[in-house]
């Protein structure tokens, strides 16, 4: 056991992951290591056409064996059908032990757990969302899931740490050799900033497509040749689950203090000028922080540069109000936000390595100004949890918070103080998964409470006077005087779940919960 | 069989079911809600505690619980209590 930079008691080794290199801080990991990527391969023009009539047909060209590993993107949110399609064909195949290697799953899949019960999944690696995530952490997995956010993925991968023997790409519009687009097509997804790295880097690529057109196919976002081949099906995925309509801004007045609380901070900082880069979530809270600071920069008259991340409408509205010059748009989030990427060339698709992988000449989130990011819980030393539930169970993947809080000037981290009668502000976090090293300010209903390692911040906070400063002790003392004292989660010895951070060491680990 | 109610599901509240039981069957609570995980001890502490203050020795009790803290859910066992026994609330 070592116990890590995040205070984390760890093993050394973990049945099915094994050995762990252990958290030392957010930036004390140096790279190792080459990209090399797939087998070279050779196509000539005696096979012009790569479509293969179905699943099965591609899934056996593609060599695809039992205890392999398969990737999937998750742009279709929950309307995707492609992951539960690839995996019954394989079950019906006969293979078996299968590592899944997803960027992330939904409540769509939870068709999967029949195939994690008989054994055609082994393990997965990726986001494990409601009911998989409840089975993963009822010890329903024989090896442990590995979380990793949306830029240790692509490190992973780039780096050979996960090797990925088949990916299966859902691809919204796709031509008869390999060229691939979400940005068009009746299952429209926008970007496809998610797959990049697995079309790269896959042994075999398998293109699964509702929409199939005449070569070349618009807006080319993954080139035909890291595409093996192709295979039209009726339906990828359900287009009322992949995009959302409008997310609309939060109408609770709580939730909207919050937000102002967190616009009063980002307008006191020095980074609140032009050129500023911004990033929220598409949560409302986040969404009503970005709405005033919008109010704010038309009242300032303050242009941004860019807009980063998962692509909504209001970003959208942003960039043609001409409040950021360009989007960097690794996931689309809403119809808009799929129109905007298929028709307007500011708005840039961008892989998760562009995004936030930390082994690159640079990524994308190093040039962010300022992101606004949730928590289920935040604690004494600023360390934020966003993985498990009050109850213990891991019901969330990391998704860019690490990346971003890591790559931003300023990262506010904003929550309600309590959530019914749980609090989010505790001594300590059931689950570390972003390290309070990188985190700047928690914004809360009753304060706002900056990292004393940002004494800068404070100080810009008091000189702009509107900023109500508080200590995180304060926030943490407040919370347990409202709700009184919490009885501890009961869980086994057996690590369910294993927490990378986005260098690839292991910052957390997630405890299978006791049987009730 | 009488019963009586008190509360909402509102956020940070909670419904209150009492019912009546045989003479000598005593106190039995019922809690359901996201918090109970966490808080279940503190909740059965609470509600046992009014009950006892209010003299009650049989009741049946059921909590559907929405993250009320111990003031709110005691003042609600108290109001579900004082309908069953047929005191006017206002």
């Amino acid at each position: 056991m070592t116990i890590n930079a995040a205070g984390r008691n760890i093993p050394d080794t973990i049945p099915g992951y094994g050995e762990v290199r252990h958290f030392k801080g957010h930036d004390r990991r140096p790279p190792e290591g080459c990209r090399f990527g797939k087998r070279n391969r050779a196509a000539f023009n005696t096979r012009r056409d790569k479509t293969l009539p179905d699943l099965k047909a591609a899934i056996s060209a593609s060599g695809l064996k039992s205890g392999m590993t398969v990737s999937f993107h998750h742009h279709l949110r929950d309307g995707d059908y492609v992951v539960n399609a690839v995996i019954d064909a394989c079950a019906e195949m006969g293979i078996r032990d299968l590592v899944i290697f997803p960027t992330a799953l939904f409540k769509v899949h939870k068709h999967l757990t029949k195939h994690i019960q008989n054994g055609v999944i082994r393990q997965i690696m990726g986001s494990v969302n409601g009911p998989i995530g409840q089975l993963a952490s009822e010890g329903g997995f024989s090896v442990p899931v590995v979380l990793r956010s949306h830029g240790g993925r692509p490190r992973a991968v780039t780096s050979g740490d996960v090797v990925i023997d088949v990916a299966f790409i859902a691809a919204p519009t796709a031509d008869n050799y390999g060229n691939l687009t979400g940005a068009v097509g009746r299952s429209a997804c926008g970007s496809l900033g998610y797959a990049h790295s697995d079309a790269h880097y896959a042994q075999c690529v398998v293109a699964v497509t509702d929409n199939l057109v005449n070569y070349p196919a618009p807006c080319i976002q993954i080139p035909q040749f890291f595409v093996d081949f192709v295979v039209p099906v009726d339906k990828i995925g359900d287009p009322a689950g992949i995009v959302s309509g409008t997310t609309r801004v939060t109408r609770d007045p709580m939730r909207l203090l919050i937000a102002r609380n967190a616009a009063k901070l980002i307008e006191a900082t020095p980074y609140f000028k032009d050129g500023i880069s911004f990033q929220t979530g598409a949560g409302g809270i986040s969404l009503a922080v970005a709405a005033y600071v919008r109010e704010a920069m038309r009242e300032r008259g303050i242009k941004g540069s860019f807009g980063l991340g998962g692509i909504t409408e209001f970003f959208v509205d942003m960039m043609k109000e001409g409040l950021f010059e360009r989007l960097l748009d690794v996931q689309s989030f809403d119809l808009a936000a799929v129109k905007s990427i298929a028709e307007n060339p500011n708005h840039v698709e961008i892989s998760a390595d562009w995004y936030a992988n930390p082994w690159n000449a640079g990524c994308a989130v190093n040039m962010l100004d300022t992101v606004v990011l949730g928590a289920t819980e935040v604690d004494r030393d600023f360390n934020v949890n966003v993985n498990t539930e009050a109850d213990g169970a891991m019901l969330h993947g990391i998704g860019g918070h690490q990346d971003t809080a890591a790559g931003a000037q300023l990262t506010i981290i904003t929550t309600p103080l309590l959530r019914g009668r749980i609090p989010c502000a505790v001594d300590s976090v059931y689950t570390v998964s972003t390290p309070g090293e990188v985190v700047d300010a928690v914004v809360t209903e009753f304060g706002v409470a900056v990292n004393p390692r940002r004494q800068d911040l404070i100080d810009a906070a008091r000189e702009a006077g509107d900023v109500p400063l508080v200590t995180m002790d304060e926030l943490v003392e407040k919370a347990q005087e409202l709700t009184g004292p919490m009885t501890p989660v009961e869980t086994e010895d057996r690590i369910i779940g294993v927490v990378e951070y986005r260098d690839g060491t292991v910052i957390d680990v997630v405890k299978q919960l006791k049987k009730k | 069989m009488k019963t009586a109610q008190a509360g909402t599901l509102e956020s940070m509240d909670c419904i209150v079911t009492v019912t009546e039981t045989e003479k000598g069957r005593g106190i039995s609570i019922a809690m359901e809600g996201a918090s109970i995980v966490r808080f279940g001890e503190a909740m059965l502490k609470a509600t046992k505690d009014t009950l006892k203050d209010l003299g009650v020795r049989d009741i049946s009790v059921s909590i559907q619980d929405n993250g009320a803290g111990d003031l709110v859910l005691k003042a609600r066992v108290e109001a579900a209590v004082r309908r069953f026994a047929g005191v006017r609330t206002p």
